[in-house]
């Protein structure tokens, strides 16, 4: 343990980089990523497809459909907007990969979600660095609500 | 029953699947990005941008950092440097507006790639936006910072 750490210490004073140590970091990265990422889309999942086969999936789609519509997605769609913005993007992803939307829907969801996601963690983190939280929200959400409504027009 | 649970987990396990198929090679190019500091040489690269933005160049890194690596990263580097009392408040409006509507765009982008979206639109949209808010923000915020000083004076 404490040879590793002077070959580390030792690899900084050198500046050269270590490619096999490097590799080995990022995949434990992507490994462990990857992992918490499973905790997240599995129970999304479940809850996606019990939506599904309770027929209860196909109402939120009817009644939203006139909202949703207006940045041209299909009334489900607004399942992928609420994990995205209550949970983070991997939940998102998980409810689209789980509905069947077409490349334009997917795009424009991408880009709403991408303006505005993660909303607690988020908006907790800018906080930390004095921006105010009502700033913050309403600049992300009016962004996504926005490029949405933009983009069903344009696209 | 048995078909949910089937249905449930086997397409749970096909979506994590793709998605790891982006994010662990991801995870180790960022690596790689951060050892041989990519970052840095991009942020000298880019150094003309924050007059564009109005804003002081000790911005860019933290606005590079925030770009590739993410809002965490980024605000982390912003709170060490505005503890050295680098930055103006200006500088750091500024760039706090920007990578709140702008970041982490390299894992987003290829994520929502790898599940149909149109990559290169969803990218420039995003950055451009960012940019024009970014701007507009900068030639208003001499106002908005001075009515923020009458309003805690007012306050007092």
């Amino acid at each position: 343990m404490v040879e590793n750490n002077l070959d580390k210490s030792n690899n900084i004073n050198d500046k050269k980089v270590d490619i096999k140590l490097t590799f080995i970091k990022g995949l434990k990265k992507g490994l462990s990523t990857t992992l918490f990422l499973a905790k997240i889309i599995i129970p999304v999942y479940f809850f996606i497809t019990l939506l599904k086969y309770t027929g209860i999936l196909s109402w939120i789609s009817t009644y939203l459909a006139p909202i949703m519509g207006i940045f041209g997605l299909p009334g489900d769609a607004a399942i992928a907007l609420v994990f995205g913005n209550f949970v983070n993007i991997y939940a998102a992803l998980a409810v689209i990969s789980g509905l069947s939307l077409t490349s334009k829907e997917i795009t424009i969801l991408a880009v709403m979600l991408s303006f505005s996601h993660s909303l607690f963690m988020e908006t907790a983190v800018a906080k930390k660095t004095g921006l105010s939280v009502m700033v913050v929200l309403s600049l992300r959400i009016g962004l996504a609500l926005i490029s949405g409504i933009v983009l069903n027009v344009v696209l | 029953m048995l078909q949910y649970f089937g249905e449930s987990i086997s397409q749970s396990f096909s979506s994590i699947l793709t998605i790891s198929k982006v994010i662990i090679p991801l995870m180790i190019a960022m690596e790689f990005l951060k050892e041989y500091k990519i970052i840095d040489k991009l942020s000298n690269l880019l150094s003309p941008l924050s007059r564009l933005l109005g804003m002081s160049k000790k911005t860019i890194f933290p606005l590079v950092v925030g770009l590739t690596l993410g809002l965490a990263y980024g605000a982390g580097v912003i709170i060490q440097i505005a503890k050295e009392g680098k930055l103006s408040k200006k500088d750091l409006y500024l760039l706090l507006i920007f990578l709140v509507a702008c970041h982490s765009v390299i894992e987003d982008t290829l994520l929502f790639v790898a599940m149909g979206a149109n990559g290169w639109l969803l990218l420039s949209f995003r950055i451009v936006v960012a940019l024009i808010l970014t701007i507009l923000a900068s030639k208003n915020i001499d106002k908005i910072l001075s009515i923020k000083e009458d309003k805690i004076k007012q306050g007092l």
